[in-house]
């Protein structure tokens, strides 16, 4: 037993990250969705009771099946579709025995100790699996970031900004415990940032402004420039920097649609956010300094020196620099004017984004490095412990030093 | 990155009418405005018409914003009137209607952003605001011509069009 891998499964709002503890990257990633069907009278063999992923999106179309999405903001809100979720995770996609795997699972920040519990209740009750660790997803995505040359050590503490598909968080981590009093949400990520694109598509009037579309140009064309007003001249000068996209329409139709000024200001959103939603107006920048500068004093150097990024939706050329150069600007603004006040001369505080290859799923993959240390058996609770003292002993993970 | 505001706010010895920036312009258009050889209020209205009317909120600074301000509502009015999508020869000849034709000046009931714009005193004040922002029109119109068809003479180009659907400040010219 000591030889199989431990499982780690990532679920997230929009999407889940499964595979084995050691791997680069997840063996599968699919939408946290799963569709039911409650008629009695289907026939059990052409149509399964539920689908998770894919598969339930498809599923979903037609008649009998109802699609429903188990987490909500990040926290578990129907158990018994999570239970099914994981069962089918288990079983049909990782395609392994739990009682011969651990299991290393995520939540997020602040999660209530009474959803481990159920988590723990399922996991062991149901799946009888060998041991498991729950991990906070923003420590992982910390973890995540030590395979970039930048970072020295193995540090715990840092912000931390997840940007998915449905909302960005900035966390601040100290010591490998997250600063609840700290945390910002910011209502503007990657969905934002497509529908800004096709909104921009339609204003010009091209061909093709599926959502589909917008996904794809973002995905492929769209980066972080130093400065809006140059970037527009330097469009001027350059016809080169107006890209094409083949988009392939129903039935194999393929139309050109032209990609131009988007490439630069949909990822902007982060930065002016005024320009995309009249209810926000926080820049990015400007709100991972709050979050730093909430927390107490003597973390607050770590917090800066380490800003890591984690999600798809900070995957931009250039996002980590950009930011650097913005919160860069903020901190030394008010050293200044400390400076002045007090007359002293200040040390200066570093300011460094941490940028690395396997940001898009920056937390899986934390989860991966941890899990597959020889420690980690010593940190999760087997079977053998749950009997003994119950569920209450999940409230209680000790944190995994590794190296 | 914050909208942007007129670099002329911090000149000093701006000629002042009400409250609106009359600055120097580089053209061959006749008026009442000093001339210059150097980047001037029309090369930046230019240049910030595409990013400024991502925004809606927009504090004046400076008399040179207010300046500034009708020149970015002026270029989206002459995208409008280019919606027909007509050639360079057939725009040149709508914009410059346009822009010399009767319109309005602070002051007047049928301008619309009297909110933010002082109305000069009456008789020679108003004639020379009125001289000075025809200029002004005739040259913005001609040199944004030069942006809209820069590739090709036949079509104005989509990437600049676009703008015609944006409102700055929510704020347009042509709406009475």
């Amino acid at each position: 037993m000591n030889t199989t891998p431990a499982v780690v499964m990532d679920n997230g709002t929009g999407l889940t990250k499964l595979g084995f503890a050691g791997n680069d990257s997840p063996s599968f990633i699919l939408p946290t969705a799963i569709a039911t069907n409650e008629d009695s009278t289907r026939s059990r063999r052409t149509s399964p009771s539920y689908v998770i992923g894919e598969e339930a999106l498809a599923r979903a179309d037609g008649q009998n099946y109802s699609l429903s999405y188990p987490i909500r903001h990040g926290q578990i809100e129907n158990w018994d579709q999570m239970e099914r979720f994981w069962e089918s995770s288990i079983f049909k996609y990782l395609r392994c025995e739990p009682e011969d795997h651990r299991f290393l699972l995520t939540e997020p920040p602040l999660n209530a100790p009474e959803n481990r519990e159920m988590t723990a209740e399922i996991m062991f009750e149901t799946f009888n699996c060998a041991g498991l660790y729950i991990a906070v997803q923003a420590v992982l995505a910390l973890a995540a970031s030590w395979t970039s040359p930048k970072v020295v050590g193995q540090p715990l503490t840092g912000t931390v900004i997840d940007s998915g598909d449905g909302v960005t968080h900035v966390i601040a981590v100290a010591e490998g415990y997250v600063i609840g009093s700290s945390i910002k949400h910011i209502p503007i990520a990657g969905r934002d940032i497509t529908s800004f694109i096709q909104t921009m598509l339609r204003d010009r009037g091209e061909k093709d402004t599926s959502l589909r579309t917008a996904e794809r140009i973002k995905q492929e064309y769209c980066y972080v420039c130093p400065d809006i007003v140059t970037e527009f001249k330097r469009y001027d000068q350059d016809v080169t920097r107006f890209k094409k996209y083949e988009a392939e329409q129903n039935a194999g139709k393929v139309v050109t649609v032209d990609v131009g000024y988007e490439r630069f200001m949909a990822p902007e959103i982060f930065f002016s956010p005024e320009i995309a939603t009249p209810d926000y107006l926080t820049p990015l920048p400007e709100v991972v300094d709050n979050v730093v500068q909430s927390s107490p004093i003597d973390v607050r150097k770590g917090l800066y020196k380490n800003i890591v990024l984690s999600g798809g939706s900070t995957m931009f050329k250039d996002f980590g620099r950009r930011l650097q150069r913005d919160v860069k600007h903020l901190v030394d603004q008010r050293l200044r004017q400390y400076e002045q006040q007090a007359g002293v001369k200040s040390s200066g505080v570093e300011v460094q984004v941490v940028s690395h290859k396997r940001q898009r799923s920056a937390v899986w993959f934390g989860g991966s490095l941890m899990a597959q240390t020889p420690e980690f058996k010593n940190y999760c609770y087997s079977k053998q412990d749950y009997d003994e003292y119950g569920p209450g002993i999940v409230r209680q993970f000790s944190l995994m030093n590794v190296g | 990155m914050p909208v942007q505001h007129s670099v002329f706010n911090d000149f000093p010895d701006v000629r002042l009418i009400g409250n609106f920036a009359v600055l120097p312009l580089r053209t061959k258009y006749r008026g009442p405005a000093y001339q210059t050889s150097e980047y001037d209020i029309v090369d930046e209205v230019v240049d910030l018409f595409r990013v400024n009317s991502f925004f809606r909120n927009f504090e004046i600074k400076g008399a040179a914003d207010r300046t500034l301000v009708y020149g970015i509502l002026f270029v989206n009015e002459c995208l409008n009137n280019l919606r027909q999508s007509p050639n360079h020869h057939q725009a040149q000849k709508t914009l410059n209607v346009l822009a010399s034709d009767d319109f309005a000046i602070p002051g007047e009931p049928a301008f619309p952003l009297n909110g933010i714009y002082l109305a000069p005193a009456a008789g020679i004040e108003a004639d020379t605001l009125r001289q000075y922002l025809s200029q002004f029109r005739q040259e913005l119109a001609e040199r944004l011509l030069s942006y809209v068809y820069a590739l090709d003479t036949s079509a104005p180009s989509k990437n600049w069009m676009a703008f015609s659907r944006k409102r700055f400040m929510g704020l347009s010219l042509a709406a009475r």
